[in-house]
């Protein structure tokens, strides 16, 4: 099978995996243009014709994994490699239909975030408030456990209350995300992660929610709380969530 | 574009036969306006889909491009220069460099 027919196959199943082309090489089997695809699991599609090379690039895949970074390698000396990791484009959930998840709508479809809108009131989660969304008028729990999530979803709460945010993020965290952010004032916050604290969630998943959401911009309209937040995704995705929270807390965030 | 339909393009364009070379950025060093990753497609007639960043570094890759369709059927790696002086008329000053894998598919 041509190999972009699998490339395009797993993109549109939204998988993330490793798209290894060869730069140089010196070795006569192997030329310069041959690609093979590395899954995260390690397994290879177009071996180089040797278990030894195979392996040494499933190494070196997996290293561009974790760091996330599509790079350069050199497999063996003369042997040079692009690795370059393609993940399924960002999506990005809205829990919550408010005043705030319309200008965040607008704001984060020409940032090339394919935008889900899901709220339990028909009348808030209308095609006519988010053209061009994909809307999910039902119970946030049963929305959320039955939506498939990728490693490049992008989750925000903004529900009307803060059962409701904390039903979402029961589901949200038990998913693969890369960003999970969550509304409201330190008293609402402090209730929704005690409780998910009191149903078993770690500490560490726990800590991965940003909230209160959005770069420290002091924002107080509706527009500018999703610009802020809508930085921060971005911040998210250039740069790392270890980074975004670094700007948060150089910034300071008030409450 | 992103590589989603960067990949279907290069299949549609193969399907009708179609000679294209694929451009992809290998890495970069200082201020670039893309970074590793992007991607272009050029056809032999100089058409252009997707973008490594526009300006004259883009027409670098796409001269690069209708060379190795044309004449060597080879892959290249091809760097890009994107320090000239601030006052070049219509020169790429962003002032990082770039490194451009181009291949025929």
């Amino acid at each position: 099978m041509d190999i972009h027919v699998r490339i395009v196959e797993l993109l549109k199943k939204e998988k993330t995996f490793c798209l290894a082309t060869v730069l140089t090489s010196n070795i006569s089997d192997v030329r310069p243009g041959q690609k093979a695809i590395v899954y995260d699991n390690a397994a290879i599609v177009g071996s180089l014709g040797s278990t030894q090379l195979d392996s040494d690039l499933a190494g070196l895949a997996q290293k561009a994994f974790k760091e996330n970074k599509s790079q350069v390698a050199e497999i063996e000396a003369g042997v040079k490699f692009f690795l370059n990791i393609l993940s399924p484009d960002a999506q990005l959930i809205l829990c919550g239909a408010g005043h705030i998840a319309i200008p965040l709508a607008r704001f984060a479809q020409p940032l090339k975030f394919r935008v889900v809108v899901i709220d339990d009131r028909p009348d808030f989660a209308s095609p006519s408030r988010f053209p061009n969304c994909k809307i999910i008028a039902e119970d946030f729990t049963a929305a959320l456990r039955d939506y498939h999530f990728s490693s490049n979803t992008y989750v925000v709460v903004i529900t009307r209350g803060h059962e409701h945010d904390a039903d979402c993020l029961i589901e949200i965290l038990k998913k693969k995300t890369i960003y999970v952010g969550l509304i409201g004032s330190r008293r609402r916050v402090r209730f929704v992660l005690e409780m998910l604290a009191e149903k078993g969630y770690s500490q560490a998943r726990i800590n991965d929610v940003f909230t209160p959401i959005g770069l420290p911009i002091g924002a107080e309209s509706p527009e500018e709380i999703a610009l802020s937040i809508v930085s921060e995704l971005v911040c998210v995705r250039r740069k790392g969530s270890v980074q975004a929270r670094a700007l948060r807390n150089a910034v300071g965030i008030d409450l | 574009m992103n590589d989603l339909e960067i990949f279907k393009k290069v299949m549609e364009l193969k399907e009708r036969e179609i000679t294209v070379c694929l451009a992809t950025i290998i890495e970069t060093a200082g201020s670039t306006p893309r970074g590793t990753g992007a991607k272009m497609i050029i056809c032999m007639d100089g058409t252009i889909y997707g973008s490594i960043g526009g300006g004259c570094g883009e027409s670098q890759a796409r001269s690069a491009a209708l060379r190795c369709t044309l004449i060597t059927q080879k892959p290249q790696i091809l760097e890009i220069d994107l320090t000239d002086d601030l006052g070049t008329k219509g020169g790429d000053v962003c002032g990082g460099k770039l490194w451009v894998f181009i291949e025929p598919l």
